[in-house]
Protein backbone atom coordinates (compact mmCIF):
# COMPACT_ATOMS: atom_id res chain seq x y z
CA UNK A 1 0.00 0.00 0.00
CA UNK A 2 3.05 2.25 -0.03
CA UNK A 3 3.08 1.99 -3.78
CA UNK A 4 3.62 5.46 -5.26
CA UNK A 5 1.22 4.50 -8.03
CA UNK A 6 -1.62 4.91 -5.51
CA UNK A 7 -0.58 8.54 -4.87
CA UNK A 8 -0.69 9.11 -8.58
CA UNK A 9 -4.13 7.50 -8.84
CA UNK A 10 -5.44 9.76 -6.08
CA UNK A 11 -4.38 12.76 -8.14
CA UNK A 12 -5.43 11.41 -11.53
CA UNK A 13 -8.84 10.22 -10.41
CA UNK A 14 -9.54 13.38 -8.35
CA UNK A 15 -9.88 11.58 -5.02
CA UNK A 16 -8.67 14.70 -3.19
CA UNK A 17 -11.76 16.46 -4.53
CA UNK A 18 -13.99 14.16 -2.47
CA UNK A 19 -16.31 16.22 -0.24
CA UNK A 20 -17.28 13.21 1.88
CA UNK A 21 -20.88 14.03 0.98
CA UNK A 22 -21.65 10.32 0.78
CA UNK A 23 -23.80 10.46 -2.33
CA UNK A 24 -21.72 7.64 -3.81
CA UNK A 25 -22.41 5.29 -0.94
CA UNK A 26 -26.06 6.32 -0.70
CA UNK A 27 -26.58 5.35 -4.34
CA UNK A 28 -24.29 2.30 -4.46
CA UNK A 29 -26.35 -0.82 -5.31
CA UNK A 30 -24.03 -2.92 -3.14
CA UNK A 31 -24.75 -0.70 -0.14
CA UNK A 32 -28.48 -0.47 -0.94
CA UNK A 33 -28.74 -4.25 -1.00
CA UNK A 34 -27.47 -4.31 2.58
CA UNK A 35 -23.76 -5.00 2.19
CA UNK A 36 -21.29 -3.11 4.36
CA UNK A 37 -19.72 -1.37 1.42
CA UNK A 38 -18.83 2.28 1.00
CA UNK A 39 -17.09 4.02 -1.89
CA UNK A 40 -16.84 7.14 0.29
CA UNK A 41 -15.00 5.28 3.03
CA UNK A 42 -12.75 3.61 0.48
CA UNK A 43 -11.72 7.04 -0.82
CA UNK A 44 -11.10 8.22 2.73
CA UNK A 45 -9.04 5.16 3.65
CA UNK A 46 -6.93 5.42 0.53
CA UNK A 47 -6.17 9.07 1.27
CA UNK A 48 -5.82 9.05 5.04
CA UNK A 49 -5.64 5.52 6.48
CA UNK A 50 -3.70 3.53 4.02
CA UNK A 51 -2.49 1.13 6.69
CA UNK A 52 -5.95 -0.45 6.68
CA UNK A 53 -4.90 -2.68 3.81
CA UNK A 54 -7.54 -5.34 4.36
CA UNK A 55 -10.38 -2.83 4.07
CA UNK A 56 -8.97 -1.21 0.95
CA UNK A 57 -8.25 -4.47 -0.81
CA UNK A 58 -11.65 -5.97 -0.02
CA UNK A 59 -13.46 -2.87 -1.20
CA UNK A 60 -11.50 -2.70 -4.43
CA UNK A 61 -12.44 -6.29 -5.30
CA UNK A 62 -16.04 -6.03 -4.04
CA UNK A 63 -17.06 -3.17 -6.33
CA UNK A 64 -19.51 -4.04 -9.12
CA UNK A 65 -18.03 -1.25 -11.31
CA UNK A 66 -21.56 -0.23 -12.31
CA UNK A 67 -20.50 3.43 -12.20
CA UNK A 68 -23.38 4.77 -10.12
CA UNK A 69 -20.97 6.43 -7.63
CA UNK A 70 -19.19 8.24 -10.43
CA UNK A 71 -22.54 9.25 -11.87
CA UNK A 72 -23.70 10.81 -8.60
CA UNK A 73 -20.39 12.33 -7.48
CA UNK A 74 -20.60 16.14 -7.52
CA UNK A 75 -16.79 16.42 -7.51
CA UNK A 76 -15.99 14.29 -10.52
CA UNK A 77 -14.15 11.53 -8.67
CA UNK A 78 -13.46 8.89 -11.31
CA UNK A 79 -14.28 5.83 -9.23
CA UNK A 80 -14.47 3.41 -12.14
CA UNK A 81 -10.96 4.12 -13.32
CA UNK A 82 -9.71 4.09 -9.76
CA UNK A 83 -11.12 0.59 -9.19
CA UNK A 84 -9.81 -0.57 -12.56
CA UNK A 85 -6.26 0.64 -11.92
CA UNK A 86 -6.22 -0.50 -8.29
CA UNK A 87 -7.28 -4.00 -9.38
CA UNK A 88 -4.56 -4.12 -12.00
CA UNK A 89 -1.98 -2.99 -9.43
CA UNK A 90 -3.17 -5.37 -6.69
CA UNK A 91 -3.34 -8.28 -9.13
CA UNK A 92 0.21 -7.58 -10.19
CA UNK A 93 1.58 -7.32 -6.65
CA UNK A 94 -0.65 -9.72 -4.70
CA UNK A 95 -2.28 -11.94 -7.29
CA UNK A 96 -5.76 -12.13 -8.72
CA UNK A 97 -8.37 -11.82 -6.00
CA UNK A 98 -12.10 -11.52 -5.95
CA UNK A 99 -14.42 -14.49 -6.02
CA UNK A 100 -14.79 -15.60 -9.63
CA UNK A 101 -18.32 -16.72 -10.39
CA UNK A 102 -18.84 -20.16 -11.96
CA UNK A 103 -15.49 -21.06 -10.38
CA UNK A 104 -13.63 -19.00 -12.96
CA UNK A 105 -14.65 -21.07 -16.01
CA UNK A 106 -15.40 -17.94 -18.01
CA UNK A 107 -12.05 -16.34 -17.22
CA UNK A 108 -10.35 -19.67 -18.01
CA UNK A 109 -11.61 -19.83 -21.59
CA UNK A 110 -10.79 -16.16 -22.05
CA UNK A 111 -7.21 -16.82 -20.95
CA UNK A 112 -7.00 -19.91 -23.14
CA UNK A 113 -7.79 -17.65 -26.10
CA UNK A 114 -4.43 -15.92 -25.66
CA UNK A 115 -2.79 -18.90 -27.40
CA UNK A 116 -1.52 -17.40 -30.68
CA UNK A 117 -2.10 -20.38 -32.99
CA UNK A 118 -5.66 -20.99 -31.80
CA UNK A 119 -7.92 -22.40 -34.53
CA UNK A 120 -11.42 -21.95 -33.19
CA UNK A 121 -14.66 -23.48 -34.47
CA UNK A 122 -16.68 -20.46 -33.46
CA UNK A 123 -18.88 -20.05 -36.54
CA UNK A 124 -20.84 -23.34 -36.56
CA UNK A 125 -24.02 -21.35 -35.92
CA UNK A 126 -23.92 -19.41 -39.18
CA UNK A 127 -26.80 -20.52 -41.41
CA UNK A 128 -28.80 -19.32 -44.40
CA UNK A 129 -30.95 -16.97 -42.25
CA UNK A 130 -28.12 -14.46 -42.35
CA UNK A 131 -25.99 -13.13 -45.16
CA UNK A 132 -22.31 -12.79 -44.45
CA UNK A 133 -19.34 -12.08 -46.68
CA UNK A 134 -16.20 -14.18 -47.05
CA UNK A 135 -14.06 -11.10 -47.29
CA UNK A 136 -14.56 -7.37 -47.09
CA UNK A 137 -13.75 -4.35 -45.00
CA UNK A 138 -16.63 -4.50 -42.53
CA UNK A 139 -16.75 -7.19 -39.87
CA UNK A 140 -19.27 -8.01 -37.17
CA UNK A 141 -17.69 -8.82 -33.79
CA UNK A 142 -19.53 -11.70 -32.12
CA UNK A 143 -17.11 -11.90 -29.20
CA UNK A 144 -17.97 -14.54 -26.61
CA UNK A 145 -21.52 -15.13 -27.87
CA UNK A 146 -20.86 -18.71 -29.06
CA UNK A 147 -19.20 -19.53 -25.74
CA UNK A 148 -21.87 -18.04 -23.48
CA UNK A 149 -24.46 -19.86 -25.58
CA UNK A 150 -22.92 -23.21 -24.61
CA UNK A 151 -22.05 -22.31 -21.04
CA UNK A 152 -25.43 -20.83 -20.15
CA UNK A 153 -27.52 -23.33 -22.11
CA UNK A 154 -28.60 -24.64 -18.71
CA UNK A 155 -30.47 -21.42 -17.94
CA UNK A 156 -31.67 -21.18 -21.53
CA UNK A 157 -29.94 -17.91 -22.34
CA UNK A 158 -29.50 -17.84 -26.08
CA UNK A 159 -26.70 -15.39 -26.85
CA UNK A 160 -26.22 -16.66 -30.42
CA UNK A 161 -29.62 -15.32 -31.38
CA UNK A 162 -28.41 -11.83 -30.38
CA UNK A 163 -25.52 -12.12 -32.83
CA UNK A 164 -27.79 -13.55 -35.54
CA UNK A 165 -30.42 -10.88 -35.05
CA UNK A 166 -27.76 -8.16 -35.16
CA UNK A 167 -26.58 -9.52 -38.51
CA UNK A 168 -30.18 -9.75 -39.79
CA UNK A 169 -30.51 -6.03 -39.01
CA UNK A 170 -27.24 -5.31 -40.82
CA UNK A 171 -28.54 -7.25 -43.84
CA UNK A 172 -31.56 -4.94 -43.92
CA UNK A 173 -29.10 -2.04 -44.04
CA UNK A 174 -27.47 -3.72 -47.05
CA UNK A 175 -24.41 -4.68 -45.06
CA UNK A 176 -23.04 -8.21 -45.38
CA UNK A 177 -20.45 -8.31 -42.64
CA UNK A 178 -17.43 -10.57 -42.48
CA UNK A 179 -17.40 -12.98 -39.54
CA UNK A 180 -13.86 -13.68 -38.41
CA UNK A 181 -13.24 -17.35 -37.57
CA UNK A 182 -10.43 -16.49 -35.20
CA UNK A 183 -11.45 -13.32 -33.44
CA UNK A 184 -11.18 -13.71 -29.69
CA UNK A 185 -13.01 -12.48 -26.65
CA UNK A 186 -12.61 -8.71 -26.28
CA UNK A 187 -11.15 -9.35 -22.81
CA UNK A 188 -13.53 -7.07 -20.91
CA UNK A 189 -13.94 -9.49 -18.02
CA UNK A 190 -10.20 -10.11 -17.74
CA UNK A 191 -9.55 -6.37 -17.68
CA UNK A 192 -12.10 -5.69 -14.96
CA UNK A 193 -10.95 -8.65 -12.89
CA UNK A 194 -7.38 -7.36 -12.88
CA UNK A 195 -5.75 -9.67 -15.43
CA UNK A 196 -4.14 -6.96 -17.52
CA UNK A 197 -1.45 -9.20 -19.03
CA UNK A 198 -3.92 -11.55 -20.70
CA UNK A 199 -6.29 -8.71 -21.53
CA UNK A 200 -3.55 -6.95 -23.47
CA UNK A 201 -2.58 -10.20 -25.18
CA UNK A 202 -6.18 -10.57 -26.41
CA UNK A 203 -6.21 -6.96 -27.66
CA UNK A 204 -3.04 -7.49 -29.67
CA UNK A 205 -4.21 -10.81 -31.10
CA UNK A 206 -7.59 -9.35 -32.06
CA UNK A 207 -5.96 -6.39 -33.74
CA UNK A 208 -3.72 -8.72 -35.75
CA UNK A 209 -6.76 -10.81 -36.75
CA UNK A 210 -8.59 -7.67 -37.93
CA UNK A 211 -5.59 -6.39 -39.89
CA UNK A 212 -4.77 -9.77 -41.47
CA UNK A 213 -8.35 -9.97 -42.74
CA UNK A 214 -8.15 -6.44 -44.17
CA UNK A 215 -10.91 -5.16 -41.87
CA UNK A 216 -11.37 -1.39 -41.61
CA UNK A 217 -14.59 -1.23 -39.65
CA UNK A 218 -15.92 -3.43 -36.86
CA UNK A 219 -19.60 -3.38 -35.95
CA UNK A 220 -20.36 -4.40 -32.38
CA UNK A 221 -23.67 -5.00 -30.63
CA UNK A 222 -22.42 -5.72 -27.10
CA UNK A 223 -21.69 -2.53 -25.10
CA UNK A 224 -18.81 -4.18 -23.22
CA UNK A 225 -17.07 -5.25 -26.44
CA UNK A 226 -17.72 -1.80 -27.89
CA UNK A 227 -16.20 -0.06 -24.89
CA UNK A 228 -13.10 -2.25 -24.99
CA UNK A 229 -12.60 -2.00 -28.75
CA UNK A 230 -13.24 1.72 -28.98
CA UNK A 231 -11.78 3.03 -25.72
CA UNK A 232 -9.21 0.56 -24.38
CA UNK A 233 -7.72 -1.06 -27.47
CA UNK A 234 -6.37 2.15 -29.03
CA UNK A 235 -4.37 2.71 -25.83
CA UNK A 236 -2.82 -0.75 -25.94
CA UNK A 237 -2.24 -1.38 -29.64
CA UNK A 238 -0.16 1.32 -31.24
CA UNK A 239 -1.44 2.46 -34.61
CA UNK A 240 -4.98 1.23 -33.94
CA UNK A 241 -6.77 2.53 -37.03
CA UNK A 242 -9.97 0.51 -37.16
CA UNK A 243 -13.33 2.24 -37.01
CA UNK A 244 -15.48 0.75 -34.27
CA UNK A 245 -19.22 1.18 -34.70
CA UNK A 246 -21.93 0.44 -32.16
CA UNK A 247 -24.89 -1.26 -33.81
CA UNK A 248 -27.36 1.02 -32.00
CA UNK A 249 -25.62 4.15 -33.36
CA UNK A 250 -25.58 2.73 -36.87
CA UNK A 251 -29.27 1.81 -36.73
CA UNK A 252 -30.23 5.25 -35.45
CA UNK A 253 -28.33 6.90 -38.26
CA UNK A 254 -29.51 4.58 -41.04
CA UNK A 255 -33.17 4.34 -40.06
CA UNK A 256 -33.45 8.13 -40.37
CA UNK A 257 -32.78 7.74 -44.08
CA UNK A 258 -36.12 5.96 -44.56
CA UNK A 259 -37.00 2.84 -46.50
CA UNK A 260 -37.29 0.68 -43.41
CA UNK A 261 -40.06 0.36 -40.86
CA UNK A 262 -41.20 -1.99 -38.13
CA UNK A 263 -44.24 -4.21 -37.91
CA UNK A 264 -46.52 -3.42 -34.96
CA UNK A 265 -45.74 -5.17 -31.70
CA UNK A 266 -48.59 -5.19 -29.22
CA UNK A 267 -46.52 -5.50 -26.10
CA UNK A 268 -45.87 -3.37 -23.07
CA UNK A 269 -42.11 -3.14 -22.72
CA UNK A 270 -39.52 -1.63 -20.41
CA UNK A 271 -35.76 -1.25 -20.81
CA UNK A 272 -32.88 -2.40 -18.62
CA UNK A 273 -30.08 0.14 -19.19
CA UNK A 274 -26.70 -1.65 -19.29
CA UNK A 275 -24.11 0.24 -17.21
CA UNK A 276 -21.45 0.28 -19.95
CA UNK A 277 -23.90 1.48 -22.59
CA UNK A 278 -25.66 4.13 -20.61
CA UNK A 279 -23.40 5.48 -17.88
CA UNK A 280 -20.01 4.93 -19.48
CA UNK A 281 -20.89 5.43 -23.15
CA UNK A 282 -23.80 7.85 -22.63
CA UNK A 283 -26.20 6.12 -25.01
CA UNK A 284 -29.44 6.23 -22.99
CA UNK A 285 -31.49 7.87 -25.73
CA UNK A 286 -30.48 5.51 -28.58
CA UNK A 287 -32.36 2.39 -27.51
CA UNK A 288 -35.44 4.45 -26.58
CA UNK A 289 -35.44 6.23 -29.92
CA UNK A 290 -35.22 2.89 -31.75
CA UNK A 291 -37.97 1.31 -29.66
CA UNK A 292 -40.08 4.41 -30.34
CA UNK A 293 -40.14 3.39 -34.01
CA UNK A 294 -42.02 0.16 -33.22
CA UNK A 295 -45.75 0.83 -33.72
CA UNK A 296 -48.29 -0.14 -31.08
CA UNK A 297 -45.65 -0.97 -28.49
CA UNK A 298 -46.21 0.70 -25.15
CA UNK A 299 -42.92 1.74 -23.62
CA UNK A 300 -42.75 2.34 -19.90
CA UNK A 301 -39.79 3.42 -17.79
CA UNK A 302 -38.78 1.77 -14.55
CA UNK A 303 -38.49 3.77 -11.34
CA UNK A 304 -34.75 4.02 -11.91
CA UNK A 305 -33.88 4.38 -15.56
CA UNK A 306 -31.40 5.89 -17.97
CA UNK A 307 -28.17 7.01 -16.33
CA UNK A 308 -29.71 6.33 -12.92
CA UNK A 309 -30.64 2.72 -13.75
CA UNK A 310 -30.02 -0.02 -11.23
CA UNK A 311 -27.20 -2.47 -11.97
CA UNK A 312 -28.01 -5.99 -13.23
CA UNK A 313 -26.09 -7.22 -10.20
CA UNK A 314 -22.72 -8.32 -11.50
CA UNK A 315 -19.90 -7.32 -13.78
CA UNK A 316 -16.99 -9.29 -15.15
CA UNK A 317 -18.26 -12.44 -13.44
CA UNK A 318 -16.57 -11.66 -10.17
CA UNK A 319 -18.10 -11.38 -6.71
CA UNK A 320 -21.57 -12.59 -7.52
CA UNK A 321 -23.12 -13.19 -4.12
CA UNK A 322 -26.38 -13.00 -2.18
CA UNK A 323 -26.22 -9.19 -2.41
CA UNK A 324 -25.92 -9.41 -6.19
CA UNK A 325 -29.03 -11.58 -6.16
CA UNK A 326 -30.85 -8.98 -4.05
CA UNK A 327 -30.02 -6.26 -6.57
CA UNK A 328 -31.31 -8.47 -9.36
CA UNK A 329 -34.54 -9.21 -7.51
CA UNK A 330 -34.99 -5.48 -6.82
CA UNK A 331 -34.40 -4.68 -10.46
CA UNK A 332 -36.83 -7.32 -11.69
CA UNK A 333 -39.44 -6.08 -9.22
CA UNK A 334 -39.01 -2.58 -10.64
CA UNK A 335 -39.54 -4.01 -14.11
CA UNK A 336 -42.66 -5.88 -12.96
CA UNK A 337 -44.03 -2.78 -11.24
CA UNK A 338 -44.23 -0.99 -14.58
CA UNK A 339 -46.85 -3.50 -15.71
CA UNK A 340 -44.66 -4.43 -18.68
CA UNK A 341 -44.62 -8.00 -19.98
CA UNK A 342 -41.34 -7.67 -21.87
CA UNK A 343 -37.99 -6.60 -20.48
CA UNK A 344 -35.66 -5.40 -23.20
CA UNK A 345 -31.95 -5.00 -22.65
CA UNK A 346 -28.98 -4.31 -24.90
CA UNK A 347 -26.23 -6.29 -23.19
CA UNK A 348 -25.96 -10.09 -23.10
CA UNK A 349 -24.57 -9.89 -19.55
CA UNK A 350 -27.69 -8.14 -18.24
CA UNK A 351 -29.70 -10.91 -19.86
CA UNK A 352 -27.57 -13.67 -18.35
CA UNK A 353 -27.55 -12.23 -14.83
CA UNK A 354 -31.25 -11.37 -14.68
CA UNK A 355 -32.30 -14.69 -16.25
CA UNK A 356 -30.18 -16.53 -13.69
CA UNK A 357 -32.19 -14.89 -10.90
CA UNK A 358 -35.56 -15.46 -12.57
CA UNK A 359 -34.77 -19.16 -12.91
CA UNK A 360 -33.54 -19.54 -9.34
CA UNK A 361 -36.10 -21.84 -7.74
CA UNK A 362 -35.35 -20.47 -4.30
CA UNK A 363 -36.32 -16.95 -5.37
CA UNK A 364 -39.58 -15.13 -5.83
CA UNK A 365 -41.08 -17.21 -8.63
CA UNK A 366 -43.85 -15.48 -10.51
CA UNK A 367 -43.29 -12.15 -8.78
CA UNK A 368 -40.13 -11.60 -10.82
CA UNK A 369 -40.75 -13.84 -13.82
CA UNK A 370 -40.62 -11.95 -17.08
CA UNK A 371 -39.58 -12.43 -20.69
CA UNK A 372 -36.19 -10.85 -21.40
CA UNK A 373 -35.10 -10.08 -24.95
CA UNK A 374 -32.24 -8.20 -26.50
CA UNK A 375 -32.96 -4.95 -28.30
CA UNK A 376 -31.42 -6.36 -31.50
CA UNK A 377 -33.79 -9.35 -31.41
CA UNK A 378 -36.89 -7.20 -30.82
CA UNK A 379 -35.92 -4.93 -33.73
CA UNK A 380 -34.86 -7.75 -36.07
CA UNK A 381 -38.16 -9.59 -35.57
CA UNK A 382 -40.16 -6.55 -36.67
CA UNK A 383 -38.06 -4.85 -39.33
CA UNK A 384 -39.35 -4.68 -42.91
CA UNK A 385 -38.85 -2.66 -46.08
CA UNK A 386 -41.33 0.17 -46.50
CA UNK A 387 -42.39 2.04 -49.61
CA UNK B 1 9.47 -32.58 -28.53
CA UNK B 2 8.10 -32.01 -25.05
CA UNK B 3 6.15 -35.02 -23.76
CA UNK B 4 2.41 -34.59 -23.43
CA UNK B 5 0.93 -34.09 -19.98
CA UNK B 6 -2.01 -36.22 -18.95
CA UNK B 7 -4.25 -35.58 -15.97
CA UNK B 8 -6.56 -38.13 -14.43
CA UNK B 9 -9.28 -36.91 -12.11
CA UNK B 10 -10.17 -39.93 -10.04
CA UNK B 11 -13.13 -40.65 -7.78
CA UNK B 12 -12.05 -41.82 -4.34
CA UNK B 13 -14.28 -44.92 -4.46
CA UNK B 14 -14.34 -47.56 -7.21
CA UNK B 15 -11.74 -46.03 -9.57
CA UNK B 16 -9.30 -45.25 -6.78
CA UNK B 17 -9.70 -48.78 -5.41
CA UNK B 18 -8.70 -49.96 -8.90
CA UNK B 19 -5.79 -47.52 -9.04
CA UNK B 20 -4.58 -48.58 -5.60
CA UNK B 21 -4.90 -52.28 -6.40
CA UNK B 22 -3.05 -51.73 -9.68
CA UNK B 23 -0.20 -50.13 -7.75
CA UNK B 24 -0.14 -52.97 -5.20
CA UNK B 25 0.19 -55.56 -7.96
CA UNK B 26 2.93 -53.57 -9.68
CA UNK B 27 1.00 -52.55 -12.80
CA UNK B 28 2.74 -49.54 -14.31
CA UNK B 29 1.09 -46.29 -15.28
CA UNK B 30 2.40 -43.95 -17.99
CA UNK B 31 5.14 -41.70 -16.56
CA UNK B 32 3.44 -38.56 -17.90
CA UNK B 33 0.21 -39.38 -16.07
CA UNK B 34 -0.74 -37.34 -12.98
CA UNK B 35 -3.67 -38.17 -10.76
CA UNK B 36 -5.92 -35.94 -8.69
CA UNK B 37 -8.07 -37.83 -6.23
CA UNK B 38 -11.47 -36.33 -5.40
CA UNK B 39 -14.23 -37.60 -3.16
CA UNK B 40 -16.68 -37.87 -6.06
CA UNK B 41 -16.66 -36.94 -9.75
CA UNK B 42 -19.77 -34.88 -8.95
CA UNK B 43 -17.43 -32.51 -7.13
CA UNK B 44 -15.74 -31.60 -10.42
CA UNK B 45 -17.36 -28.79 -12.35
CA UNK B 46 -16.84 -27.33 -15.82
CA UNK B 47 -14.42 -24.72 -14.49
CA UNK B 48 -12.05 -27.26 -12.92
CA UNK B 49 -11.85 -29.28 -16.13
CA UNK B 50 -11.19 -26.14 -18.18
CA UNK B 51 -8.59 -25.04 -15.65
CA UNK B 52 -6.64 -28.27 -16.17
CA UNK B 53 -6.25 -27.32 -19.83
CA UNK B 54 -5.52 -23.71 -18.92
CA UNK B 55 -2.69 -24.91 -16.66
CA UNK B 56 -1.12 -27.02 -19.36
CA UNK B 57 -2.77 -30.45 -19.49
CA UNK B 58 -2.81 -31.96 -22.97
CA UNK B 59 -5.43 -34.54 -22.10
CA UNK B 60 -7.84 -35.00 -19.20
CA UNK B 61 -9.51 -38.27 -18.25
CA UNK B 62 -12.26 -38.47 -15.64
CA UNK B 63 -12.19 -41.81 -13.82
CA UNK B 64 -15.67 -42.37 -12.42
CA UNK B 65 -17.77 -44.97 -10.63
CA UNK B 66 -20.53 -46.76 -12.52
CA UNK B 67 -23.74 -44.71 -12.34
CA UNK B 68 -25.41 -47.20 -10.01
CA UNK B 69 -22.37 -47.43 -7.68
CA UNK B 70 -22.12 -43.75 -6.72
CA UNK B 71 -21.88 -43.36 -2.94
CA UNK B 72 -23.61 -40.00 -3.06
CA UNK B 73 -26.22 -40.38 -5.80
CA UNK B 74 -25.82 -38.30 -8.91
CA UNK B 75 -21.99 -38.06 -9.11
CA UNK B 76 -21.37 -39.83 -12.43
CA UNK B 77 -24.40 -38.13 -14.05
CA UNK B 78 -22.94 -34.74 -13.05
CA UNK B 79 -19.69 -35.94 -14.63
CA UNK B 80 -21.40 -36.85 -17.94
CA UNK B 81 -23.17 -33.48 -18.07
CA UNK B 82 -19.97 -31.53 -17.37
CA UNK B 83 -17.92 -33.49 -19.88
CA UNK B 84 -20.58 -32.84 -22.55
CA UNK B 85 -20.60 -29.10 -21.87
CA UNK B 86 -16.82 -28.72 -21.63
CA UNK B 87 -16.36 -30.74 -24.82
CA UNK B 88 -18.55 -28.18 -26.60
CA UNK B 89 -16.40 -25.36 -25.21
CA UNK B 90 -13.22 -27.20 -26.23
CA UNK B 91 -14.64 -27.61 -29.73
CA UNK B 92 -15.21 -23.83 -29.90
CA UNK B 93 -11.62 -23.30 -28.78
CA UNK B 94 -10.42 -25.63 -31.52
CA UNK B 95 -9.22 -28.20 -29.01
CA UNK B 96 -9.94 -31.77 -30.11
CA UNK B 97 -12.78 -33.26 -28.09
CA UNK B 98 -10.81 -36.49 -27.81
CA UNK B 99 -8.60 -34.69 -25.29
CA UNK B 100 -11.36 -34.95 -22.68
CA UNK B 101 -12.85 -38.32 -21.90
CA UNK B 102 -14.69 -40.01 -19.03
CA UNK B 103 -14.64 -43.70 -18.18
CA UNK B 104 -16.49 -45.63 -15.51
CA UNK B 105 -15.16 -48.54 -13.49
CA UNK B 106 -16.40 -51.07 -11.01
CA UNK B 107 -14.20 -51.60 -7.93
CA UNK B 108 -12.71 -54.82 -9.32
CA UNK B 109 -11.56 -53.46 -12.68
CA UNK B 110 -7.93 -52.60 -11.96
CA UNK B 111 -6.62 -54.06 -15.20
CA UNK B 112 -9.26 -52.26 -17.26
CA UNK B 113 -8.36 -48.96 -15.56
CA UNK B 114 -4.66 -49.33 -16.27
CA UNK B 115 -5.35 -50.33 -19.89
CA UNK B 116 -7.72 -47.38 -20.32
CA UNK B 117 -5.16 -44.88 -19.05
CA UNK B 118 -2.43 -46.36 -21.30
CA UNK B 119 -4.75 -46.24 -24.31
CA UNK B 120 -5.63 -42.62 -23.52
CA UNK B 121 -1.94 -41.74 -23.12
CA UNK B 122 -1.17 -43.24 -26.55
CA UNK B 123 -4.05 -41.32 -28.13
CA UNK B 124 -2.98 -38.01 -26.61
CA UNK B 125 0.61 -38.68 -27.58
CA UNK B 126 -0.57 -39.11 -31.18
CA UNK B 127 -2.44 -35.80 -31.00
CA UNK B 128 0.68 -34.13 -29.62
CA UNK B 129 0.97 -31.29 -27.13
CA UNK B 130 -1.61 -28.52 -27.20
CA UNK B 131 -0.47 -25.22 -28.63
CA UNK B 132 0.92 -23.09 -25.87
CA UNK B 133 1.64 -19.39 -25.64
CA UNK B 134 4.33 -17.91 -27.83
CA UNK B 135 6.85 -18.19 -24.97
CA UNK B 136 6.15 -21.92 -24.82
CA UNK B 137 4.50 -21.77 -21.41
CA UNK B 138 0.96 -22.92 -20.71
CA UNK B 139 -1.54 -20.12 -20.36
CA UNK B 140 -1.18 -20.12 -16.61
CA UNK B 141 1.20 -21.81 -14.22
CA UNK B 142 0.21 -20.32 -10.88
CA UNK B 143 -3.01 -19.35 -9.22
Amino acid sequence: MNDPRIDQMIVDMSLYQCLECGKCTASCPRRLSGKEYSPRLLAHKVIAEREDEAYIENSVWECLTCGMCRERCPSGVDFNRFILEMRAMLAETKGLKGYRAHDGAIHSWMRMMTTPGLKQNRLDWVDSDIQVARSGEVAFFAGCAPYFDVFFAGIEVDTISIAKDSIRLLNFLDIKPVLLPDERCCGHDLLWSGDVENFEALCRLNFKTFKDAGIREIIVSCPECYQVLSEHMPGIVSGFDIKVTLLIDLLQQELKKGGLAFRPLKRKATFQDPCRLVRMLDRSSGPRELLGLVPEMTFVEMENSGRGALCCGNCGFINCDAYSKQIQVARLKEAKATGADLLITACPKCMIHLTCTIRDRMRHGKKIKMEIRDLASVLADGIEYSG
Amino acid sequence: MEPVRILGICCNWSPFVCYNAAGMTGLNMPSNFRLIRVMCIGRINQALILRAFEFGADGVILLECKDEDCRYGPGPEVGHENVNRVRKLLHLLGISQERLVERTFGAHEKVALVQTVWKFAVEIDALGPLKKRSDGKPVRTTM
